[in-house]
């Protein structure tokens, strides 16, 4: 076996890959506008699964348009201090030879923030600074620790590839390999690699020995990658599992933490369940699951997380008695987005709290409690009032942020 | 520059001011004259005069040496071991400089102390008790340790009589130039259920729609402290609608800060009012009361919450096919 035939057939250009074409067009619209000015967004977050060419995405547009690549990945060290020293020298010095120049940072959901603490900064400081395009790539956009690069991002997604573009790709590689296949073996292995055009051509390899055929049989000889699923898939298990075993195994292909994916779960029950009767059982199974955690929380007890697992799935499973009738779209928890929304406001909360409790002799928790909601009013009502109150506070600016924050989330 | 907050402005500033609670400030008025005091511990519901208190008989006992002898901790904010063995121990060991020899401190908000700092607490109380007096103030007695309640002389704050929180208001209604219906005050004091702070900042509140002040603009105040979504929340699950009321509970708990427990004691009250049968009404009580309980066990609000509304969600849908069982039977 020679050179791995993920790279020797890794597209050059755009036109060569596979799938995905509107996602393609949004990111050549989105390069083409960096010509004029630099656009609103400065960097594009493509997510997808592993395998569906995020990667190549990026480094086929460079190639075409004779950009230098410059690359940061995962593997590499990137504390936030060599990650802005690199990207930053990347993205601000004037390019010589006018050449043009491309920032890839690769699979930005495996930072570590423990070991990484700066880097979310250090990359959102590159990207309000940088004269080029940033191309950002992760699993799972998702994921709480990246939400601030969300917003600075465009996002974009790369979807699994179907059949019909992942068959013609195959049979490319296969022809210019001198391989005959089956139809059937092609098939078989795209839904096992399901869409993972990276384990597909891995899978094709390893299969075509020097026997140059490929067939049904032969495709049998794999063993099945383990693989997390996203988690749209878990749920989607969840949701749709008839026994409890069934339920409770998509648990082991959940990628997220227990506590997140009880707030999936919370969040698309009701639109999963419609009928009263099962949605009470299924809630109830929830509020069950919730209390063990409480319990685990309060004694440490881990031994008990497993019947508050099985509640949360296999209890919301089979509170479902009918089968669900047609595809109802999952949604992210509410919880977590208004809770990292109204997170810049808890933290000024408690500031201003401490200024009223500070001159009203209460605690901040009380106070920020007891006089923020009329202060609030005074504020809609008299703003002249307002105005002496929040100096007289020492907690004018402050407030102002908090209620226009406020007034913000309520529109 | 003058307190913009009433609460602060109206604050009494010497024991003579304080309009009630007589037999306790006569009791500190007998501190003062003596020159003496025990470790002290107010106990008693929000907004009843506890903090003022120790204002004031700190004022009149220490006069200009106050801002030396006086120090108020909130054991909410520093409620940690640590502050006890540092910042009371400190503060507590220094002798006065007053003509009185020793020094006051007030922690605030003490039931919120952790038992190992109240613990902590007890020694400090008994080692300095030469140089400093300690006043805990607390809603509830029960939550302060036996060993701290025995060092302590208790006083217990009860919420302020009706007539007396109108005359407060009167006052400070005359002075900020209101004219006040007595609708409006009486609603006011109704609301505030013998809480005077609450009752200020209404009256407060209410004055910056206009100058005066009627049942009206009080309903105005109160409507927003106080939501009446829990009976719209209530509606919408009884109506089969879980997803309307789940948001209207989220609403509850996010933007107007109510508590889980806050919200299962408005519902219970609620069920007397709902148009279900009396059969129904027992159940639900009993669904509520279990809800309550899971709370205190340290379920979360909205999970426990949500789970109560789907609950009524599926009776109600029980409720309705009855019904039109009943009208189908009919229609035959």
């Amino acid at each position: 076996m020679s050179q791995p035939w993920t790279v020797r057939y890794r597209p050059q250009t755009t036109r060569e890959i596979a799938g995905n074409k509107l996602a393609l067009e949004k990111i050549l619209l989105w390069l083409d506008s960096w010509s004029k000015a630099k656009p609103p967004k400065g960097a594009v977050l493509l997510y997808g699964p592993a395998g569906v060419g995020k990667t190549t995405v990026a480094e086929a547009v460079a190639r075409e348009r004779g950009w230098d690549l410059v690359e940061i990945n995962a593997s590499d060290k990137r504390s936030g201090d060599i990650l802005s020293r690199i990207a930053g020298l990347a993205s601000t010095q004037s390019p010589l030879f006018g050449r043009g120049r491309l920032i890839l940072l690769d699979e930005v959901d495996g930072i570590n923030l423990r070991t990484d603490s700066g880097a979310i900064i250090a990359i959102l400081r590159v990207i309000k600074e940088s004269q080029f395009p940033i191309v950002l790539t992760a699993n799972d956009p998702w994921d709480p620790k990246i939400r601030p690069l969300r917003d600075a991002c465009l996002l974009i997604e790369l979807k699994r590839l179907g059949l019909r573009q992942g068959i013609p790709l195959m049979k490319g590689i296969l022809a210019k390999e001198g391989v005959i296949a089956d139809e059937e073996a092609l098939r078989s292995l795209m839904e096992r690699d399901r869409g993972d055009m990276r384990s597909v051509i891995t899978d094709l390899q390893i299969l075509t020995g020097p026997q140059k055929t490929l067939t049904l049989e032969d495709t049998a000889l794999l063993s099945n990658r383990d693989r997390t699923e996203s988690v749209f898939e878990v749920l989607r298990i969840i949701f749709n599992s008839r026994t409890v075993a069934q339920a409770r195994r998509a648990l082991d292909k959940s990628e997220v933490d227990h506590e997140m994916l009880f707030q999936w779960i919370l969040e698309n029950t009701p639109s999963q369940t419609p009928k009263p009767r099962e949605l009470e059982a299924a809630m109830s199974a929830l509020a069950e699951a919730d209390l063990y955690f409480a319990r685990i929380r309060k004694t440490q007890s881990w031994h008990l997380l497993s019947y508050a697992l099985d509640l949360m799935t296999a209890g919301v499973a089979v509170a479902k008695e009918t089968s669900p009738g047609g595809w109802v779209s999952m949604k992210f928890p509410q919880r977590i987005s208004s809770m990292s929304r109204s997170r810049g406001t808890r933290e000024l909360r408690k500031g201003v709290g401490a200024l009223i409790g500070f001159k009203s002799h209460i605690s901040s928790r009380r106070g920020s409690k007891l006089y923020l909601p009329m202060i609030q009013f005074i504020h809609e009502h008299n703003p002249e009032k307002y105005r002496q109150i929040a100096e007289w506070l020492d907690a004018k600016e402050p407030l102002d942020e908090i209620l226009s924050l406020d007034s913000e989330l309520a529109a | 520059m003058e307190a913009a907050l009433w609460t602060e402005k109206y604050r009494p500033k010497r024991l003579d001011d304080i309009m009630d609670q007589e037999e306790i400030v006569s009791r500190l008025k007998d501190f003062v004259k003596r020159g003496t005091m025990p470790h002290c511990l107010f106990a008693g519901p929000p907004g009843t005069g506890k903090t003022t208190a120790g204002l004031c008989l700190a004022h009149d006992l220490f006069g200009e040496r106050f801002q030396d002898a006086f120090k108020e901790l909130n054991a909410s904010d520093e409620r940690g071991i640590d502050v006890v063995r540092t910042t009371v121990k400190e503060f507590a060991m220094m002798a006065s400089l007053s003509s009185v020899p020793f020094k006051i401190l007030v922690l605030d908000e003490a039931d919120n102390m952790t038992g190992d700092a109240q613990g902590a607490l007890r020694r400090t109380m008994e080692n300095y008790t030469n140089t400093c007096r300690f006043i805990l103030c607390c809603n509830y007695s029960g939550k302060i340790i036996e060993p701290i309640q025995s060092r302590c002389a208790l006083f217990r704050f009860t919420p302020l009589p009706e007539e007396k929180v109108v005359e407060s208001l009167h006052r400070i209604a005359k002075n900020e130039n209101l004219k006040s219906t007595e609708g409006g005050l009486k609603t006011i004091v109704e609301v505030a259920e013998g809480d005077l702070r609450k009752a200020i900042n209404i009256l407060q509140a209410a004055s910056s729609i206009s100058k005066g002040i009627s049942e009206e603009t009080v309903y105005q105040v109160v409507g927003r402290a106080r939501p009446t979504d829990v009976h719209e929340m209530l509606n919408h699950a009884l109506k089969g609608d879980f997803l309307k009321a789940r948001d209207e509970l989220r609403n509850l708990l996010v933007k107007y800060g109510l508590s889980g427990s806050d919200i299962v004691r408005q519902i219970h009250s609620e069920v007397f009012r709902l148009a279900i049968p009396e059969k129904s009404r027992i159940s639900l009580i009993e669904a509520i009361g279990d809800t309550d309980f899971r709370l205190v066990q340290g379920g979360d609000e909205e999970v426990q919450l949500s789970a109560l509304l789907a609950h009524l969600a599926a009776q109600s849908s029980v409720h309705r096919s009855v019904r039109e069982e009943h009208v189908t039977a009919l229609d035959r």
